[in-house]
């Protein structure tokens, strides 16, 4: 692997007119793996090197990217990008701002390298995955499982002397399930991320996960009753905690949204640059994004701008507090990244995406919390979800949920829907639980779609008095 | 040098596989990304390699060489994997012939593509000429080249271009409107056109007010349209339906749709930006009826599905499909367009709504075709065909198969459209006049 052919791209680039430059080279090993109702059906090996470059000229920026790793043909990227920035001249020039570069090297440690775990191994552990569903003796007549794992080696260089050498293991299992009861059925899907080796599947348990749901979905389906429409308390289950978490405080403060850089994609945003300080939520509420979780699905220690990565509080006693920057958002707006530049691979530009997303925990005990709802939902996952571009009309379904009486958890309730605003959601916490639990995540966001993995959760939250149905 | 397909099939044959595919590729795309009325980044990628699809016995695996001169050191890896698999007793062999295809019809001002700013500039001074204060959006040329070989035979080449532009305008921060101009000719691209209808959805859209719950009467727009369509369509994959994940299973001969729809997927049209000549087995393109006149005809299928389900190929295989092993996927999708003015959709409106755009699609049930989406961009009350405000925050919560029971007229007038996500595979849609869409929205 030629990784000077980046220090060739950058050297090139300021040789041609280019007032800044990076490079990523990338070596990536990308290993999967499906079950569709017991059947192997698709094993993939994709092996591959690239390079992408990003430069800045008079102001304009322009990308390029190949999989051909020759000088020849970076020199023609290169050459390329530069043309394609002239062509695009800005009125309002950017600046990335002062950055000096570091030299660094990073990676996330494997316990047993992803590398080094054979087809036969692999296969066992999927295999064990559909054996737990299928040792319930529930009716699943849609399982489709999959064990995906990801080796990225990258080398990042810029123009201001930045150096950063990453290796990056992830680990992925995950499942789309269908359950039936004569001719009721029910819909679950479960996405589990490991940042580290094959030692993971033992953090993760996707058999003992996959089989709690055969179970839950079932049960459900017997035993179910739905919501009548009404207000009442809510208690989410950290799943719930970490998807309101990512979709309605990570996505809003993203700073490219809010500057309408993704406008015509994943939205805008509520909020605007004058928010920092205004309320959104109650005051237990403090929403954080870090990057430097160990083994979260999004943990990186330098972003892939080279910026060295930490903990962010999004909303920090139910106020807005931190947008999440990449250079080019920060510097527009005056001030200073903070490591949430983030790429799927050497032929993306790095744009802003969050890592790990969660309530931070707090004081109370799962008794604790209950025993103060006299009527309510317990709301342990979530199936259908989605929220307005703006972030501020989300719906959440419970997959699992159960009714709770006078402190009691009951049996299950089928489909309870809350859709509700950002701002009624985080208004209505009024006590947050000690526990904390992290469910992987593909985040989409850019064009093309840049799928990247992320973490999201916390705790058990209360909610008072909110609209259900 | 590009990495052979022809060389991989004869060495994999070599080496001992039973059946090879190889789509040996190459990709060189352009976009242009804007927000604000500026453009924000040139984009240039540019992909070599080949995608291969390798049995041993019914033992099946993907991979991907990338460089040529590995591609012996890929196949004997390949090779020690696949013996530590099993077999996949859904498998059949792949495609068998005859083959016969057309030849590539690449408008060569595509291949040659320049001035993608300028497009851009058009598109925007349009919009703001009709209304819109700021606009955000992409341009991108796709361009590639794909040499397909076979062991059973097949030898095809096939390049394929397109240019599209997805443009969003605001007039005000809440009221915005979006529009997609998409060819695979550039005398067919007017991106003019879309900004001037992004603009126009825009200015109307002005002061929008909080929605109501209800249901209403709706005509959905092309863009809107395409995006249930998509949904529709992706559910009749055979691979879908095998793996009991599609609300279409078991439906064929049956009422799916309101007699107004007749759909179809059509790889064989050259206007359309999904156009190829054949799939990734070799089969050559045609039309594949998927419903006719509301009664589902049949599903997506490659070779193996195909036996399975006692049908011939329908040519939809792919190398890149998300579920199954060369799945089935719709390519370029067209719905039958009706016989209705555009005006004449909404006059048939009495108390209703014009949807524009629509995101966020996610379903509670997938069998059942339970899901909702939310409407984004213009969002216009209707009351007597006029169009009397504009409203936001609103959700569209229903069933799939309930909602295109409903469809209740059709427009001749189509559109080709293919947008982030929610229209994945380009779709050629008309208006659509929908009944009784139920109408959801946040309680505070």
């Amino acid at each position: 692997m030629d990784w000077e052919l980046g220090d060739f791209a950058v050297d090139h680039a300021l040789q041609r007119g280019a007032s800044w430059a990076e490079a990523r080279v990338e070596d990536r090993r990308i290993d999967s793996m499906s079950l569709r109702n017991g059947i192997l059906d698709n094993v993939s090996v994709d092996e591959g090197q690239g390079l992408g470059v990003r430069i800045l000229v008079d102001g304009s920026m322009a990308f390029a990217s190949t999989s051909r790793m020759e000088k020849g043909e970076v020199r023609e990227i290169v050459d390329g990008a530069i043309a394609a920035a002239r062509a695009t001249r800005r009125t309002h020039g950017l600046n990335l701002g002062e950055v000096r570069g570091q030299e660094v090297r990073w990676e996330a440690p494997q316990a047993q390298p992803l590398a080094e775990v054979g087809v036969e191994e692999r296969l066992a552990a999927l295999q064990a995955m559909d054996e737990a569903i299928t040792s319930t003796g529930l009716e699943m007549p849609g399982r489709v499982l999959e064990i995906i794992t990801r080796l990225f080696e990258r080398y990042y260089v810029t123009s201001e002397g930045a150096r950063v050498r990453a290796r990056i293991p992830r680990l992925f299992a995950g499942a789309t399930l269908q359950a039936k009861q004569g001719t009721e059925t029910e819909s679950g899907f479960r996405w589990l991320t490991y940042t580290g080796g094959w030692e993971g599947l033992e953090a993760l348990k996707p058999g003992e996960v996959l089989a709690h749901e055969a179970e839950v979905m079932h049960r459900a389906l017997k035993e179910g009753h739905r919501v009548t429409p009404g207000r009442m308390d809510l208690l989410c289950g950290p799943q719930v905690t970490g998807i309101a978490s990512h979709e309605s405080c990570g996505h809003p403060v993203e700073a490219d949204r809010i500057l309408g850089r993704e406008a015509s994609q994943a939205g805008t945003s509520f909020i605007t640059p004058q928010s920092l300080g205004e309320r959104i939520g109650s005051d237990v509420v403090n929403v954080v994004d870090d990057p430097t979780v160990e083994h979260g699905g999004g943990f990186y220690l330098y972003d892939d701008e080279g910026t060295k990565a930490r903990r962010r509080y999004l909303y920090k006693e139910g106020r807005i507090h931190e947008l999440l920057h990449n250079r080019e958002s920060a510097s527009i707006l005056g001030t200073e990244t903070n490591a949430a530049a983030r790429t799927v691979g050497f032929n993306r530009e790095p744009i802003v995406r969050m890592a790990n997303t969660f309530v931070e925990p707090k004081d109370h005990t799962f008794e604790e919390l209950l025993e103060g709802i006299h009527h309510g939902i317990y709301m342990v996952s979530f199936t259908e979800w989605n929220i307005s571009d703006t972030r501020w009309n989300q719906k959440y379904t419970g997959r699992e949920a159960y009714f709770i009486e006078d402190g009691e958890i009951q049996g299950p309730a089928r489909g309870p829907s809350l859709e509700v605003t950002t701002r009624a959601f985080w208004s209505a916490v009024d006590a947050v639980g000690k526990d904390f639990y992290l469910e992987g995540g593909l985040c989409g966001k850019g064009d093309p779609l840049q799928g990247i993995d992320v973490s999201m959760g916390g705790p058990h939250l209360r909610l008072r008095n909110i609209p259900l149905r | 040098m590009d990495v052979s397909s022809q060389e991989i099939v004869a060495r994999a044959l070599k080496l001992g596989f039973d059946d090879v595919i190889a789509d040996g590729y190459v990709v060189s795309n352009l976009q242009v990304r804007f927000s604000n009325n500026e453009v924000d980044i040139a984009n240039q990628w540019r992909e070599y390699g080949a995608r291969v699809f390798l049995a041993l016995g019914k033992r099946l695996m993907t991979t991907e060489i990338h460089d040529p001169s590995k591609a012996g050191e890929v196949l004997e890896t390949t090779l020690k994997i696949l013996k530590g698999t099993r077999e996949n007793p859904d498998y059949q062999g792949i495609y068998e012939g005859p083959f016969r295809y057309g030849t590539p019809m690449v408008d060569p001002k595509l291949r040659e593509f320049d001035g993608a700013a300028g497009y851009v500039h058009e598109a925007i001074a349009a919009a703001q000429k009709a209304g819109a204060a700021s606009c955000a959006g992409t341009l991108m040329r796709r361009l590639e080249a794909h040499d397909l070989n076979t062991s059973e035979g097949a030898q095809g080449r096939d390049e394929r271009a397109s240019v599209e532009l997805s443009i969003r305008a605001f007039s005000e921060r809440d009221a915005s409107g979006h529009a997609i101009a998409a060819a695979t000719r550039l005398s067919d691209f007017t991106p003019g056109e879309a900004g001037r209808k992004a603009g126009e959805i825009a200015a109307l859209a002005k002061g929008p007010r909080a929605g109501e719950e209800g249901r209403y009467d709706a005509v959905l727009d092309p863009l809107l349209f395409g995006s249930f369509i998509d949904a529709f369509t992706s559910m009749a994959s055979a691979m879908v339906v095998m793996a009991g994940l599609s609300m279409l299973q078991d439906k064929v001969g049956q009422k799916v749709a309101s007699p107004e729809v007749t759909l179809a997927d059509d790889p064989a049209q050259a206007a359309g930006m999904g156009h190829r000549l054949f799939d990734d087995e070799g089969v050559p393109s045609r039309r594949v009826p998927l419903v006719e006149a509301g009664v589902l005809r049949g599903y997506l299928h490659n070779t193996s599905t195909a036996k399975k389900f006692r049908v011939e190929p329908t040519g939809s295989a792919s190398l890149r499909a998300p579920l199954g092993f060369l799945g089935p996927m719709p390519s370029n999708v067209t719905l039958q367009p009706g016989e209705y003015g555009r005006e004449e959709l909404f006059s048939g409106v009495k108390e209703g709504l014009y949807l524009t755009n629509t995101w966020y699609t996610r379903y509670q049930n997938r069998v059942k075709g339970d899901f909702s989406t939310i409407p984004r961009d213009g969002i216009f009350r209707i009351k007597d065909g006029e169009i009397v405000g504009s409203w936001k925050d609103v959700r569209v919560t229903e069933n799939l198969l309930d909602l295109f029971k409903r469809i209740d007229g059709l427009s001749e007038e189509r559109h080709q459209v293919h947008w982030w996500g929610e229209v994945s595979v380009p779709t050629f849609a008309p208006y659509a006049l929908v009944r009784g869409v139920n109408i959801t929205r946040a309680k505070e």
